[in-house]
């Protein structure tokens, strides 16, 4: 049954691989060349022009004519149909070593992988033993010992390529041997022999086919070198290398000499190079490649095309109004990722802005800090820092607002340092970024910081690195950080989701106790509606992209008026209720590029009505509901 | 640090022995008799006797090795088979030339791959990236022989800029000597460039993504500092260990180079050993490479420990 499922898994793959590839233009140029390659290495004897080894001084070191398309060399022989006959010898030379060394380097790597123990330990000491050898010196060496000659050459080559095909054997070995099927299949009674082949080379393949790809072009060059010194082929054989080595006792008499076989090395090994860059792409996939990064156009700066219409606070520190941004959705067009969002916070307030993971609320803090990710453009609406338009500003505007009058804290502190640098230096910079303060001045600072934050010791610790400090004190050197410059308004993204049970209590009270010393503003982003119930004046909900409630927390909270508001008031634990089941919310946040039609929360919301799922419901005296007048929420709860 | 600089350094210990003892084994353990490749053939079983005596390869195998470590402990490699000169002294001799090749050869190769890689980070996916990739491939495929005879051909036969062969010692000119080591090393040092512009542009994209950065951003700091200063530390701890494994490769390669331009480096003494079956001089050449690629790999993972406040010992 299982092995049925991994075949047709099997077929899928390949199947894929195939056609993968063949949208790959570079690839199937690779594969091209080096099948013609390998034709002409098939074929030379018939399409070779002249013997190539057949000497005829009379026309020695010719230039390319008719009679030699590419010229003779010293002893006049032709180029061309050296070159034809090299193939034959690059191409043997590169399958025989890097057979060797798969060969060998699986076998061994399966063995010991899967033995373990002293076997492992043995082979993984002769294994280093080997790569502290250069590569050219321990061909040389097993030439020295095995005799002169391509076959030996390049049986040297295939012990030194079988280290790296035993590495990667033996860390997939390793790797599945912990993996549940193995012993599943060793339960069913399979001999070891048949786990071995049946499970664990399937998985092998890939990384095996990548490297012996990149090896094939090694090889080459290795062979290339080899025959250049003279070690490597007798002087019944041609090969690229040794063209060269004739190329540089005569280049000054025949320039072009070096030029031919030169070329076919490059283009040989580019094209196992190439191929094997893209069956990695192909095979394994690292997601390291953001499809998104690709494709960075810098947009015009937007101008505000949509009047503010709500009531515009002139008192509001900052102002939200009707921002719009849109990314580029997976399968083309623009998707929403916020429509239409107004919030505002008004001077020595606290917003708390709430709803699920994929609602936004982290979005609108990217877009006011002017941070968001490459292909996510601003589509309309405004922020207004104290009366400033902050969309449109130039990059280094915006970086005299950000740090000065904005700071940001972020959900994994130790995400949000670097690694590398101690944490003075971090700190002390951002003081430095904003004031003309000298790197000792910024120092005494940036301790001032710590201290404010409550961090003990803080001179000693500013020659600390991010790792030395727990969880809680790495959020600490976040805030630290973010108040570098006593900003304005202070953003929050979940400060304390990240942090252990115990130390978020501490790090939220130490936010409260800040924003009062400094009189700072906070939007405070969260998920857990218990901490806006402490720390907030004013909160704003959010569900796919837009806000579908405010009002000040004691309201909102004891009168929801939005179902969503409700039902995540229902599945808030809260202290008395221990042994009852939390209520939850059926389904979960669709993805930007799919809100459903009509109002965004329909297919989630238990009072949903026709007309829900036909017309998106509007924001209106502070929801986004159209049954909000009739519903009585707060009796629900 | 102290600490871990020991550590490292006694681990190199063992590992010479294993060198040792590897190089020793595939030599003596093989099927080519270095008497034969002296005396020829036709040599009568008295004389291969006395001359076996003569080199001492009559004695145990256990003994032989032991003996050639013990003096190699006090700095005796053997003499060669063929001209009786001392391994150790003709090692000398060259191996500040391929090591000073090799170290140019690195410097150049970091000097050019790590600005390339910052740059196509930077500029991901930009029409001067795609380039830049296109360069570093075609830099990865050219076989460095064959650049050091266009380079030859170009710089030195044509225009004249640089000696066609030869080398000047450092005690002689120090100019002069720079000067040869220009072209070999650029040969010896576009594979490695083209390798750590490649690791270094993977390495920064996947920095500049961090948290960190933008963390960095919201701070206010400017573009300029967040790449220079930030951004490039971070990137170079993956650099570092392929800096490590390109040194060795660099001397591998460096024997060839040499000879185009016919510096007097380890590759001829290698070469000519490895076709004369002179046995005491390859041992004697594996060692002092594999000695100097184990101290190379230390001096990185020193580096390492600088750069990467996390695996430095508490």
């Amino acid at each position: 049954m299982a092995a049925t499922i991994t075949e047709d898994d099997e077929s899928r793959a390949h199947t894929r691989l195939w056609q993968r590839l063949a949208q790959r233009p570079l690839a199937l140029a690779c594969i091209g060349y080096l099948l013609l390659l390998l034709a002409v290495a098939i074929a030379a004897p018939y399409i070779a022009p002249y013997d190539p080894l057949h000497p005829d001084i009379k026309s020695r070191l010719q230039g390319p004519g008719a009679a030699h398309w590419f010229g003779t060399d010293d002893l006049g022989r032709d180029t061309l149909s050296r070159l034809i006959f090299g193939a034959r010898t690059a191409v043997l030379a590169s399958l025989e070593s890097v057979t060797f060394g798969v060969v060998v380097g699986v076998s061994i790597g399966l063995i010991v992988g899967y033995l373990g123990g002293w076997f492992d330990r043995i082979a993984m000491r002769v294994a280093d033993v080997m790569q502290s050898i250069p590569a050219v010196l321990l061909a040389l060496a097993l030439i020295g010992v095995l005799g002169k000659g391509l076959a030996n050459a390049m049986l040297a080559v295939g012990v030194i390529f079988s280290v790296s095909f035993l590495r990667i054997t033996r860390a997939v070995v390793l790797a599945e041997k912990e993996q549940l099927y193995v012993d599943a299949a060793r339960v069913l009674g399979l001999r070891t022999l048949s786990i071995l082949l049946r499970q664990i080379l399937p998985n092998i393949a890939a990384p095996l086919i990548v490297q012996a790809s990149i090896a094939l072009g090694t090889a080459l060059l290795i062979e290339a070198m080899l025959s250049f010194l003279g070690v490597g082929i007798d002087s019944t054989q041609v090969s690229w290398g040794a063209m060269l080595e004739t190329a540089r006792q005569f280049q000054t008499q025949q320039p072009l000499l070096p030029i031919f076989p030169g070329l076919a090395i490059t283009l040989s090994v580019l094209a196992f190079n190439l191929l094997g860059d893209t069956l990695r792409d192909v095979l394994l996939p690292t997601g390291a490649t953001a499809p998104g990064n690709t494709e960075r156009h810098v947009v015009p700066p937007q101008p505000v095309s949509t009047p503010p219409s709500s009531r515009t606070d002139t008192d509001a520190l900052l102002q939200v109004s009707n921002l719009t941004v849109t990314a580029p959705r997976p399968g083309g067009g623009m998707a929403e990722l916020l429509s239409d969002v107004s919030v505002h916070v008004m001077r020595g307030e606290t917003l708390g802005l709430v709803g699920e993971s994929g609602c936004g609320k982290s979005m609108t803090a990217s877009a006011i800090m002017g941070l968001l990710p490459p292909a996510v453009h601003i589509a309309g609406g405004s922020i207004r820092l104290a009366g400033t338009e902050l969309i449109g500003l130039s990059d280094d505007a915006l970086r005299h607002v950000r740090g000065r009058r904005i700071g940001m804290v972020f959900q994994e502190p130790m995400a949000a340092l670097s690694p590398v640098h101690t944490v003075g230096r971090q700190i002390s910079d951002a003081v430095r970024a904003h004031t003309g303060l000298g790197r000792k001045q910024a120092l005494a600072r940036a301790a001032e910081l710590l201290a404010l934050v409550g961090v003990p010791d803080p001179h000693r610790r500013l020659q600390d690195y991010p790792h030395q400090f727990s969880g809680g004190m790495a959020q600490r050197v976040v805030i630290a950080g973010a108040l570098a410059c006593e900003p304005e308004l202070l953003i929050a993204d979940e400060p304390t989701t990240a942090l252990d049970v115990t130390i978020q209590a501490q790090v939220l009270d130490l936010l409260m106790d800040l924003r009062q010393r400094l009189s700072m503003s906070v939007l405070l982003i969260t998920h857990d509606l218990g901490v806006v119930a402490d720390a907030c004046d004013r909160v704003a909900v959010m569900y796919g992209g837009e806000v579908v409630e405010t009002g000040s927390v004691r309201a909102t909270f004891s009168r929801p008026r939005h179902p969503y508001t409700a039902a995540l008031l229902a599945a808030m634990p809260r202290g008395e209720g221990i042994g009852t089941a939390l209520a939850t919310i059926p389904g979960r946040v669709p993805p930007a590029w799919a809100w459903p039609q009509g109002c965004r929360f329909h297919p989630r919301c238990a009072h949903a009505t026709p007309s829900c799922r036909q017309a998106p419901s509007v924001l209106q005296d502070g929801v986004r509901c159209r049954r909000a007048g009739e519903l009585n929420l707060a009796e629900a709860r | 640090m102290k600490r871990l600089l020991l550590t490292r350094l006694l681990s190199v210990v063992p590992m010479l022995f294993f060198v040792s003892l590897f190089t020793f084994l595939l030599v003596r353990l093989t099927s080519t008799d270095p008497i034969a490749q002296i005396l020829g053939q036709g040599a009568s079983d008295a004389d291969r006797a006395e001359y076996a005596q003569r080199l001492g390869l009559d004695r145990p195998l256990v003994d032989q090795f032991f003996g050639w470590i013990w003096s190699a402990v006090q700095g005796d490699l053997g003499n060669s088979l063929y001209t009786s000169l001392p391994v150790a002294e003709s090692i000398a001799d060259r191996f500040g030339v391929t090591l000073s090749l090799a170290i140019a050869g690195m410097l150049f190769a970091l000097s050019v791959g790590i600005p390339l890689g910052i740059a196509g980070a930077l500029r991901h996916g930009s029409r001067w990236d795609r380039l830049l990739t296109i360069v570093v491939s075609t830099g990865l495929a050219v076989p460095s022989i064959w650049l050091a005879l266009l380079l030859s051909l170009a710089f030195a036969v044509t225009l004249r800029w640089f000696q066609v062969v030869g080398y000047t010692p450092f005690s002689e000119s120090p100019l002069e000597w720079a000067r040869g080591l220009v072209l070999p090393a650029v040969a010896l040092g576009i594979h490695t460039a083209a390798v750590i512009a490649r690791q270094t542009r993977s390495a920064m994209i996947e920095v500049l993504q961090a948290r960190y950065i933008q963390a960095l951003r919201a701070r206010g700091l400017p573009r300029r500092q967040i790449v220079l200063r930030y951004a490039t530390k971070n990137a170079l701890v993956p650099v570092l260990s392929v800096i490590a494994i390109q040194m060795s490769v660099l001397v591998g390669v460096s024997f060839v180079i040499e000879r185009i331009f016919a510096v007097p480096g380890l590759g001829t003494l290698l070469i000519d050993s490895v076709v004369r079956a002179d046995f005491p001089v390859l041992q004697g050449t594996v060692i002092v490479v594999a000695s100097v690629v184990l101290v190379v790999n230390l001096l990185t993972d020193v580096a390492y420990g600088l750069i990467n406040p996390k695996v430095r010992p508490q």
